[in-house]
C-alpha cells in the first residue's frame, strides 16, 4: 500500500515530459456523457425517490416513506425471489454452457465453426421485443413446442407455458439462456485463444485426459473471461424488462413478476412516480453491490 | 478508421434530412394538422369508422389534416399522459374512464372540460342523464360522477353470451330458447359440458391480456349484487364495499366455472380477440365477452348461426351485463384548434354518415336515438341485448376504474382465483384493501 502511495506522489512531482492534469482532457468527453445521461438520471431518480408523486401534478415530500413501504412490500419481495430464479437462467447456465462449448471446440476442430459462432451469438444482437414475439409463438398452446413434444408422444407434457402457473418463470429463463449463453461462449472462446498452446502440450504430455485438461488449464485461463460474463449476464437478468412485458407482463397472477416489472407498473399504470423511483433506486443498489461482490470475488482470487 | 468515417458521413446526412424536412414542414403554414390517438384498433371495429370518417372530415374541411394514430390500449393509456404534459402529444385523444387515467387527465389540468360543446352541439340528449356519470369529475381529479362533463364516447359497449346455435342443438338444447334466469343459465351450462365431448371447452376464453375474467364475470356478478352498488364502489360512494356476501357468491361461482371444466385450459395464453376468433371457428359452445367483437364472431359462424343474449338476471329480475360506453375522447389542453377537435368528434359521433358506419361494422353507436338498419337479424339482436340491460338500468361499468392499481389487482386475483389458488373470500378480501388503500387518498 505504502509503496502504491510513494509511487503516486512520485508521479505528481512532475517529470519532464509527463502529461499532468491534461490526462483529463481526454476523457473530458465521456465523462461529461456519462455524467449528463448516467450520472443526472440516476441522482435524478434517487430524489424522487423521496416524494410521493404522479408524475403530472405538484410533488409532495414524503422522505423515506416510499423505502419503508418498499421493504415491507410482498410484491416487491416476490420480484427480487423471481430475479434470483432468473440470475439461474441467465447467468449460471450460460456459463455452464458455454464452458462446456469451448472445452469441446478445443479439442476438436469443427467445420464451419465461425458459422456456428455467429449463429450462436446471434441472440444477442436481436432487440428483445423480437425475441419475445418469436417465443411467444414458439410457446404458443397450438405453437412448434407442443406439437413437437406431441410428435414425440409426450403429448401429456403439453400445456399454455407461458400462462402456466408454476412453468411461466423457467419458459422465460430459457429465454434468457438462449439470448446470453452465446455471449459467454463466444467470450470463451476468445479467451482459450491467449492460453499459450505449451500449457496444453505439457497436460498432454503429463497424460491429462480431457477432464484435467480442461480443469488445470482452460478454467483457470479462462478466470477474467468468466467473470466479465457472470457480471453481464447477472445485470441482464436484474435489469430483464423487455422479454418479460412481451410474454407474459408479469402474470399469470404475478408468477413472472420482476423488479423493473413492478417499477413499470407503479410508475406508467398506478400513477405512483415515487415509489417506482424507490424501487429503481432499491435495484440499482442490488446490482451495483453484486456486481461489487462477483468482482471482489475475482480480484480475490487474482492476488493468490 | 473507414467505418467511422461512414459513421461520420450517415450522421451528417441524416442531420441534413431532418433539417431539411423542418424547413419544408415550415413552409407549408396553410395546412392545420389534428392528431387523434385511439386504442379502438379493431377491424373489424371502429379503426376502419375513425379512418373513413376523417377522410370525409378533411374533405369537407379544405387545408385540415387528420393524423390518426393507433395504439393497443396498454401503451395509449401508459403514455398519453406525458404526451400530453409534454406539450407535443395529440389534440384529440381517447382516455379511459376512472382512477388511473382520466382523473389524473383532469387533475393535472391536461384536457378541457367539455361544458362548452355540450351545449353548443345538444351533446346532453345523446345519453340517458346517469350515463353521463361515467364523465364527470370535479376539477381536483377526486370525486368520480359529479362535476363536469371532461368527455365522450363513439359506441355502446356490452359484454354479452355469444352461443353457437349448431353446437346447442346438439346438446339437446333448444337454440332459440335463452334461459330466463341465473339458475336456468347454471343448468344450461351443466347440460352443454355433459353433452359435449370433453376435448370441446363450454366456454372459449381468452385471458392473456388479463381483462377477459373481469368481463365475464359481470353477468354472473350482477346476479347477486344490485348494479346500483357496483357503481357507487367505483365511484367511491362512502360505505360502499366489494367483499359483501353477493360478491363473494358471485366469485365462488366463477371458479367453480373453472372447477367444473367449462373452459379451455389454455385460456391465460389466449388472447381475447383471438379467442373469439377460435369460437368462430367452431371452439366452444359460447364464448362471453365485448359486443365489439361481434363481427369477428358473425364472419366466422355465419349470423344465423349465432344467438346473442346477456348472462340472465338472478331473483331481482334486473338484466346486468358488465359495459358502458367507449372510450372517452379529450380535447387536449394545449391543443391550438379546441374547436376544430370538437366539431371532428362532434362529426364522428353524432352524424347519420358515422352511425351508419358504425353499424356497418357491428358496434352500437353510443346515440341512444340511434336505430339499427331493417332487416339485419344479427345486428338487432346485438343491439337488443344492450338495450335490454340498458333499460333495466344494469350496467355495471368497468371494475377496474375504481382506483389506479385496480386493473392490475383484478388481474391477478382472477388468475389466482381460476387456478384455485386463492379462495373467492380472500381474493373479495385483497379487491377492497386495493380500494380502502387508493379511498385513504381522496380524502
Amino acid at each position: 500500500m505504502s509503496s502504491r502511495q510513494r509511487r503516486r506522489r512520485l508521479r505528481r512531482a512532475k517529470a519532464p515530459g509527463d502529461p499532468g492534469d491534461i490526462g483529463w482532457l481526454y476523457v473530458l468527453p465521456g465523462l461529461l456523457f456519462y455524467g449528463l445521461f448516467t450520472l443526472a438520471p440516476l441522482l435524478h431518480t434517487v430524489y424522487y425517490s423521496l416524494f410521493d408523486w404522479d408524475g403530472l401534478t405538484p410533488k409532495r415530500w414524503v422522505g423515506l416513506a416510499n423505502y419503508s413501504e418498499a421493504i415491507r412490500d410482498h410484491v416487491l419481495l416476490r420480484a427480487f425471489i423471481h430475479s434470483a430464479v432468473l440470475i439461474a437462467f441467465y447467468a449460471l447456465i450460460p456459463v455452464i454452457i458455454g464452458l462446456l462449448l469451448t472445452a469441446a471446440l478445443t479439442r476438436t476442430r469443427i467445420r464451419g465453426f465461425r458459422f456456428f459462432r455467429t449463429t450462436l451469438f446471434l441472440p444477442q444482437l436481436i432487440a428483445g421485443v423480437v425475441i419475445a414475439q418469436a417465443w411467444v409463438w414458439v410457446y404458443d398452446a397450438s405453437g412448434p413446442l407442443n406439437r413437437g413434444l406431441e410428435l414425440f408422444g409426450l403429448g401429456s407434457l403439453v400445456r399454455p407455458w407461458l400462462g402456466d402457473f408454476s412453468w411461466a418463470l423457467p419458459s422465460i429463463g430459457v429465454i434468457g439462456t438462449w439470448v446470453t449463453f452465446g455471449l459467454c461462449m463466444v467470450l470463451f472462446v476468445a479467451g482459450v485463444q491467449k492460453i499459450p498452446l505449451e500449457l496444453y502440450d505439457a497436460a498432454r504430455v503429463d497424460g491429462a485426459g480431457a477432464f484435467r485438461e480442461f480443469f488445470a488449464v482452460t478454467l483457470p485461463g479462462l478466470r477474467n473471461e468468466i467473470l466479465v460474463a457472470f457480471v453481464l449476464t447477472t445485470i441482464n437478468a436484474l435489469r430483464s424488462f423487455d422479454v418479460i412485458y412481451n410474454t407474459t407482463a408479469g402474470g399469470p397472477g404475478n408468477t413472472t413478476i420482476v423488479p423493473s416489472m413492478y417499477m413499470y407498473q407503479n410508475a406508467f399504470l398506478f400513477n405512483r412516480v415515487g415509489y417506482a423511483a424507490a424501487i429503481a433506486t432499491i435495484l440499482a443498489l442490488v446490482i451495483f453491490v453484486l456486481a461489487a461482490i462477483v468482482l471482489r470475488a475475482g480480484d480475490r482470487s487474482e492476488d493468490r | 478508421m473507414k467505418r467511422r468515417f461512414a459513421g461520420l458521413i450517415l450522421a451528417v446526412a441524416l442531420v441534413l434530412v431532418a433539417v431539411g424536412a423542418g424547413v419544408s414542414y415550415g413552409a407549408k403554414k396553410e395546412t392545420t394538422t389534428l392528431t387523434m390517438w385511439s386504442y379502438d384498433n379493431q377491424d373489424p371495429g371502429l379503426e376502419p369508422v375513425l379512418k373513413q370518417l376523417s377522410k370525409e372530415f378533411e374533405a369537407s374541411h379544405p387545408g385540415v389534416k387528420i393524423n390518426l394514430v393507433f395504439k393497443d390500449f396498454n401503451s395509449l393509456v401508459g403514455t398519453v399522459p406525458r404526451a400530453l404534459a409534454s406539450g407535443n402529444g395529440p389534440d384529440v385523444t381517447e382516455g379511459n374512464q376512472g382512477y388511473q387515467t382520466d382523473a389524473q387527465l383532469v387533475k393535472a389540468k391536461l384536457i378541457l372540460p367539455l361544458t362548452k360543446y355540450v351545449a353548443k352541439y345538444g351533446w346532453n340528449k345523446l345519453y340517458a342523464p346517469s350515463t353521463w356519470g361515467m364523465f364527470r369529475w370535479t376539477p381536483d381529479g377526486k370525486s368520480f360522477g359529479k362535476g363536469p362533463v371532461w368527455g365522450i364516447a363513439q359506441t355502446g359497449q356490452n359484454v354479452v353470451v355469444f352461443y353457437n346455435k349448431k353446437k346447442f342443438k346438439q346438446a339437446g338444447l333448444d337454440p332459440n330458447k335463452w334461459p330466463s334466469s341465473y339458475a336456468g343459465f347454471e343448468a344450461m351450462l351443466a347440460t352443454l359440458r355433459a353433452k359435449l365431448p370433453s376435448s370441446d371447452p363450454v366456454i372459449e376464453h381468452g385471458n392473456k391480456e388479463g381483462y377477459g375474467f373481469i368481463h365475464m364475470f359481470g353477468g354472473i356478478w350482477g346476479a347477486s349484487t344490485k348494479p346500483a352498488a357496483v357503481r357507487n364502489w367505483i365511484y367511491h360512494v362512502p360505505g360502499s364495499r366489494y367483499d359483501t356476501p353477493g360478491t363473494i357468491l358471485a366469485l365462488s361461482r366463477l371458479q367453480q366455472w373453472a372447477k367444473k371444466g367449462y373452459f379451455n385450459d389454455d385460456y391465460n395464453a389466449v388472447g381475447y380477440d383471438a379467442s373469439a376468433q377460435l369460437f368462430a371457428k367452431g371452439k366452444g359452445a359460447i364464448w362471453i365477452g365485448g359486443d365489439w367483437d361481434s363481427t369477428i364472431i358473425k364472419t366466422g359462424l355465419g349470423a344465423s348461426n349465432v344467438g346473442v343474449m346477456p348472462v340472465p338476471p338472478g331473483p331481482s329480475g334486473q338484466w346486468t351485463s358488465i359495459g358502458g360506453l367507449s372510450g372517452p375522447w379529450h380535447i387536449s389542453a394545449k391543443t391550438k384548434n379546441p374547436d376544430l377537435g370538437a366539431e371532428w368528434l362532434n362529426f364522428v359521433i353524432t352524424s347519420a354518415r358515422a352511425k351508419s358506419l358504425m353499424y356497418g361494422q357491428q358496434q352500437i353507436p353510443a346515440d341512444r336515438s340511434a336505430k339499427p338498419p331493417k332487416g339485419d337479424a344479427y345486428l338487432t339482436q346485438v343491439s337488443n341485448a344492450f338495450t335490454k340491460v340498458g333499460n333495466d338500468d344494469g350496467l355495471l361499468l368497468y371494475t377496474d376504474w375504481a382506483s389506479p392499481s385496480m386493473y392490475t389487482t383484478l388481474q391477478n386475483q382472477f388468475q389466482l382465483l381460476l387456478a384455485g389458488k386463492t379462495t373467492p373470500q380472500n381474493m373479495a378480501k385483497a379487491v377492497q384493501d386495493d380500494w380502502t388503500k387508493f379511498d385513504k387518498t381522496l380524502k
